[in-house]
C-alpha cells in the first residue's frame, strides 16, 4: 500500500497566493514607478536600484547565514533572503532616494563637462555617483541588518525598514541632502513663476500644475514618488490583486487634501481655485502618494484589523501635513509613516473586532435582530 | 445577495462528480458497521457473534440522550463485535457477513403523523445529522426554546462534495417531504432552504418539486462562499439573526439541518426504514472515475475506492469528508458511517503541504475569519505559551472551518495551532 500523508484538516490551501508571489507582485506594481523614474531622472535609478536591491539581498542571505553560524549550500537555500521581500525593500528604498547625492567630503563621483554656470547643482553632471552608491549600500545595510533582521525578520519587524534607511541618510548625510528633500515643486514652480513652493506666496501659477504633477514632469526629492499616473497604475494592481486594502492609500490621501486645505490653503488666506490648486499640490507632490500606496501598506509595520489601519492611515496624514505646514522641514511622510509605525502594537492592542456574535456579558440573552 | 461577513473561495472543484448521476454500490462480502457513528456516547451492542441479522435491524441500541441506534445494513451472520480504528478514532465495530440476499426490515409507515411521533421515529430509526457532526436528531428537534424557523442546510460549501446537490436533483420531492415533516415536529408549517447560486439548476427542479407536492417552503439563495454552510454563518445569511457566543441555534428560534437528514426523515416517516446507507462523494485528482453513491455503512473505505478505480498513483492524501474539515487516513482501512458525506483522493498539486514560513503580518487570516477572529494573534499566544491570551483572543469562538490556514500566505497551521488552543483551555479550566 503507498504512503498517504495524514495531517489535520484543512487539507487543501490557496497556493496561488505566497509570501513570495505577493513581493513579487508588488514589485511588479513599482515598476511603472521605476520605468518613470528612469525616464526622468536617467541611468542612475537603474544603477541605484540595483544597488540597494543587491545588497538588501546579500545583506539578509549574509545575516541569516552568519546567525545560523552555517554557511552551507543547504543553509544558502533555507535562508529567508529568497522570500524576496528584501528586494521590495532595495526597490522602495532606491525610489525613495534622489538620484544622485554628492557628499563633499568624499567626492567620488565622475563628473562630465560642467558649463561655468552660477548656481546649478553639481549633480546635474554627475556622469557615476560612486558616492550614491556607497550611501545606497549603507541604507541598505540598515534597512535589512538593523531594522528588519534584528527585530526577527520578515513580519517582526516594527519600522518600515525603507522609511527608516531613507530617514537614516537624510540625518546623517544632512548636508548633502539638503537641497534634495523638497516636495519637488521648489523647481517647477520657479521655473514657471519664480516664486518657490515652500517659501513665499505659496503657489502663484496654476497653469499645467495638474498636468506635470501627473506625469511626474518636475523635479523631486525621491526618484519615485513623481509620477502620479505610474504611482495610481500600481495602486490598482495591488487593490485588484487584493494585496492591499484599497481603502487606506484613499484615507490617507483623502484626510491628507482635507488638512492641506485647512492647515495651509485657508490658514494662508487662499480663496477659490486657488485652494484647490494648492490642495491638489499637496497631494500630489512629494512621497504622500508613493508612501501611501506602498508603505503605509506594509504588511508588518502596519495594523491587522481595517479600523487600526484606519486609524494609523490617518495618523499619517495628519503628521505628514502637520510636518509639512508646521514644521521645518519641507517634506515629511517618511518620519510620519515612521511615527505611526511605532504606535502600531498599541493599535493593534486595542482594535481588536468582537467575534461574531458577541455581546456583553451581562446580557446574554439572543434572539436580537442584527 | 445573503452571505455572512468575511469567508474564502477556494475552487469548487464540484465537475468532476456533480453531473454522475447517484448509483448503489453493492455492500462488499463483510460489513464491519460502527457503534459509533454520530456524536455523544457509543451505542451498546444488542447482538452477538453468531446472530442472525437483517437489515434495518437495530445492532445497537442508544446509551443515554445524546447517543443513536445502529442499524445492521446487509442481512447475514454476525461474526464478532470487536474495537476498531474509526476515521478520528476507535470504537466497538459490529461484523457482519454479507449473505448478499439484503432481506430487510422495515417499521409500519406513518399517516399523518404528530409532531411526536415524527420525533420518536426519528429516534428509533438512529437518524443524525448526515452533514458531518453526527448530532442525534430527535434531540435536536426537541429544543427548550421556542422555535420560529427551520432552515435546511444545502449550502455544501465544502469543495468536491457533491452528495447533497444529487439528492436534491434525483430525489428533490422526497427531500422536501423530509424536511417538511421536520418542520411540522416543530410545529411549524414552512420553512427554509438556505442554498448557495451555484446551484441554482437545483433551486428551479426544488421549486417546481415544492409546487407540485404543495409545500410552503421558501429557498434562500445565498453567496457562494465557505463556510457558508456553517451553522451560525447560514442563519445569519437566511434570517439575518446571530447567534450569541457560546449559544445554540435554538437561543434564535432557529433549528438548522442538512439535506440528507432531511431525505432520511423521509425514509424513516414514510418508508420506515433506519438510517443504514447514505449517498456518498467520490472525488480528487487522485481518482479515477468520480462518482456518486449510495453506500451502505459498514463498507470499507477501500471497497469503495475500486469502484471507483483505486488508488491513483499521484494521489498523497485520502480524506474522508470535505477536504476542509474532513479527516485524513493512514489507510483505506475505515469504513463509511452516517456521516461519511464524500471520500476523496488528493493529488500533491491538489493537498495542501507546503512548509510553513514566517507570519508576514498580512491579516489575511483576520479578513478570513468567518467568526471575526484574529487568527494570527491565537496563534501568536498559544506558540508562546500564553494560554490566557488565547482564550481572551476568543480561541473558543473558533469554529475550526479552517479558512485562516487555507489563505495563509506564510502556510501557518493556524487553525490547527488554535485547535490546540481550545484544548489547553479547556485543560485549565478543568484544573480551576
Amino acid at each position: 500500500m503507498k504512503n498517504l500523508a495524514v495531517s489535520v484538516s484543512p487539507h487543501i490551501a490557496q497556493k496561488s497566493k505566497t509570501t513570495r508571489s505577493i513581493m513579487l507582485d508588488v514589485i511588479i506594481a513599482l515598476t511603472p514607478a521605476l520605468v518613470m523614474a528612469v525616464v526622468y531622472f536617467g541611468y542612475h535609478v537603474v544603477i541605484n536600484a540595483a544597488v540597494c536591491m543587491g545588497s538588501c539581498f546579500a545583506f539578509e542571505l549574509l545575516y541569516t547565514l552568519a546567525i545560523k553560524k552555517d554557511f552551507s549550500r543547504k543553509a544558502v537555500k533555507e535562508s529567508s533572503c529568497w522570500d524576496c521581500s528584501c528586494l521590495v525593500t532595495g526597490l522602495i528604498l532606491a525610489l525613495n532616494l534622489p538620484r544622485v547625492i554628492v557628499v563633499k567630503s568624499w567626492d567620488l563621483n565622475v563628473y562630465g563637462t560642467m558649463p561655468d554656470v552660477g548656481g546649478i547643482n553639481r549633480a546635474d553632471y554627475v556622469l557615476f555617483g560612486g558616492d550614491t552608491v556607497i550611501l545606497c549600500i549603507i541604507a541598505s545595510l540598515v534597512a535589512i541588518a538593523l531594522v528588519k533582521m534584528l527585530f526577527g525578520g520578515i513580519g517582526k519587524n516594527f519600522a518600515n525598514p525603507a522609511a527608516t534607511a531613507r530617514v537614516f541618510l537624510f540625518l546623517a548625510f544632512s548636508s548633502s541632502f539638503v537641497a534634495t528633500n523638497t516636495t519637488g515643486l521648489g523647481s517647477l514652480l520657479s521655473a514657471s513663476s519664480g516664486a518657490t513652493w515652500l517659501s513665499g506666496d505659496k503657489l502663484t501659477n496654476g497653469e499645467n500644475l495638474f498636468l506635470n504633477l501627473l506625469t511626474g514632469n518636475r523635479g523631486a526629492a525621491a526618484v519615485g514618488e513623481t509620477c502620479m499616473i505610474a504611482l495610481l497604475l500600481g495602486y490598482l494592481y495591488l487593490s485588484i490583486k487584493k494585496i492591499i486594502d484599497f481603502r487606506i492609500p484613499l484615507i490617507i490621501i483623502g484626510s491628507a487634501a482635507v488638512m492641506a486645505l485647512l492647515f495651509d490653503g485657508v490658514a494662508n488666506g487662499l480663496t477659490g481655485g486657488r485652494l484647490f490648486e494648492n490642495m491638489l499640490a499637496h497631494v500630489m507632490s512629494g512621497g504622500l502618494v508613493f508612501g501611501a500606496v506602498f508603505m503605509a501598506t506594509d504588511y508588518s509595520t502596519s495594523p491587522n484589523t481595517f479600523w487600526g489601519s484606519a486609524l494609523f492611515a490617518f495618523g499619517i496624514a495628519l503628521f505628514t501635513m502637520l510636518i509639512r505646514c508646521f514644521g521645518g522641514y519641507p517634506e515629511g511622510m517618511s518620519f510620519a509613516i515612521l511615527v505611526m509605525n511605532v504606535t502600531v502594537p498599541l493599535i493593534d492592542k486595542f482594535i481588536v473586532p468582537r467575534p461574531f456574535g458577541y455581546s456583553k456579558p451581562a446580557k446574554a440573552k439572543g434572539g436580537e435582530k442584527a | 445577495m445573503n452571505t455572512f461577513p468575511h469567508g474564502i473561495h477556494p475552487p469548487a472543484n464540484k465537475e468532476r462528480s456533480a453531473q454522475v448521476p447517484v448509483s448503489e454500490l453493492p455492500a462488499p462480502n463483510i460489513v464491519r458497521i460502527s457503534l459509533s457513528q454520530h456524536l455523544g456516547k457509543e451505542a451498546l451492542p444488542v447482538v452477538a457473534a453468531g446472530d442472525y441479522v437483517k437489515a434495518g435491524q437495530k445492532i445497537g441500541e442508544a446509551d443515554g440522550l445524546i447517543s443513536a441506534a445502529v442499524f445492521s445494513s446487509v442481512s447475514g451472520k454476525v461474526l464478532a463485535v470487536e474495537k476498531r480504528a474509526t476515521v478520528n478514532g476507535h470504537a466497538n465495530h459490529v461484523c457482519i457477513e454479507n449473505d448478499g440476499k439484503y432481506e430487510e426490515i422495515t417499521l409500519p409507515p406513518l399517516k399523518d403523523p404528530k409532531p411526536e411521533e415524527i420525533i420518536s421515529r426519528i429516534a428509533e430509526c438512529g437518524i443524525v445529522g448526515m452533514g458531518g457532526a453526527g448530532f442525534p436528531v430527535a434531540v435536536k428537534l426537541n429544543p427548550r426554546e421556542k422555535i420560529d424557523s427551520f432552515i435546511i442546510n444545502a449550502a455544501e460549501c465544502e469543495p468536491y462534495l457533491t452528495c447533497d446537490y444529487r439528492i436534491m436533483l434525483e430525489y428533490p420531492r422526497e427531500f422536501l417531504l423530509g424536511a417538511q415533516y421536520m418542520a411540522r415536529s416543530l410545529g411549524l408549517s414552512r420553512f427554509y432552504i438556505g442554498i448557495e447560486d451555484n446551484k441554482s439548476d437545483a433551486v428551479e427542479i426544488l421549486e417546481n418539486a415544492a409546487k407540485e407536492a404543495k409545500i410552503d417552503v421558501s429557498i434562500i439563495l445565498c453567496h457562494t462562499k465557505y463556510p457558508q454552510g456553517a451553522e451560525k454563518q447560514l442563519i445569519y445569511a437566511v434570517t439575518k439573526r446571530k447567534v450569541r457566543v457560546g449559544k445554540l441555534p435554538s437561543s434564535v428560534g432557529v433549528i438548522v439541518d442538512n439535506v440528507h437528514t432531511a431525505f432520511s426523515v423521509y425514509a424513516a416517516v414514510e418508508k420506515g426504514v433506519p438510517s443504514y446507507k447514505r449517498v456518498l462523494t467520490v472525488s480528487g485528482g487522485g481518482v479515477k472515475h468520480p462518482a456518486n453513491f449510495w453506500v451502505r455503512t459498514g463498507t470499507d473505505i477501500g471497497e469503495v475506492l475500486n469502484a471507483c478505480g483505486g488508488i491513483d498513483e499521484n494521489a498523497v492524501k485520502l480524506i474522508v469528508g470535505g477536504p476542509m474539515m474532513g479527516f485524513a487516513q493512514s489507510d483505506e482501512n475505515a469504513t463509511v458511517t452516517k456521516t461519511t458525506s464524500g471520500i476523496l483522493l488528493l493529488t500533491a498539486e491538489e493537498a495542501a503541504g507546503e512548509e510553513a514560513s514566517s507570519c508576514i503580518n498580512c491579516a489575511s487570516c483576520v479578513k478570513a475569519c468567518p467568526m471575526r477572529l484574529m487568527p494570527v494573534y491565537i496563534d501568536g499566544c498559544i506558540l508562546s505559551g500564553d494560554v490566557a491570551g488565547a482564550e481572551k483572543y476568543g480561541a473558543m469562538n473558533c469554529i475550526e472551518c479552517g479558512s485562516c490556514a487555507y489563505v495563509c500566505p506564510a502556510h501557518r497551521p493556524l487553525v490547527q495551532s488554535i485547535r490546540l488552543a481550545k484544548k489547553k483551555i479547556r485543560e485549565k479550566g478543568s484544573v480551576k
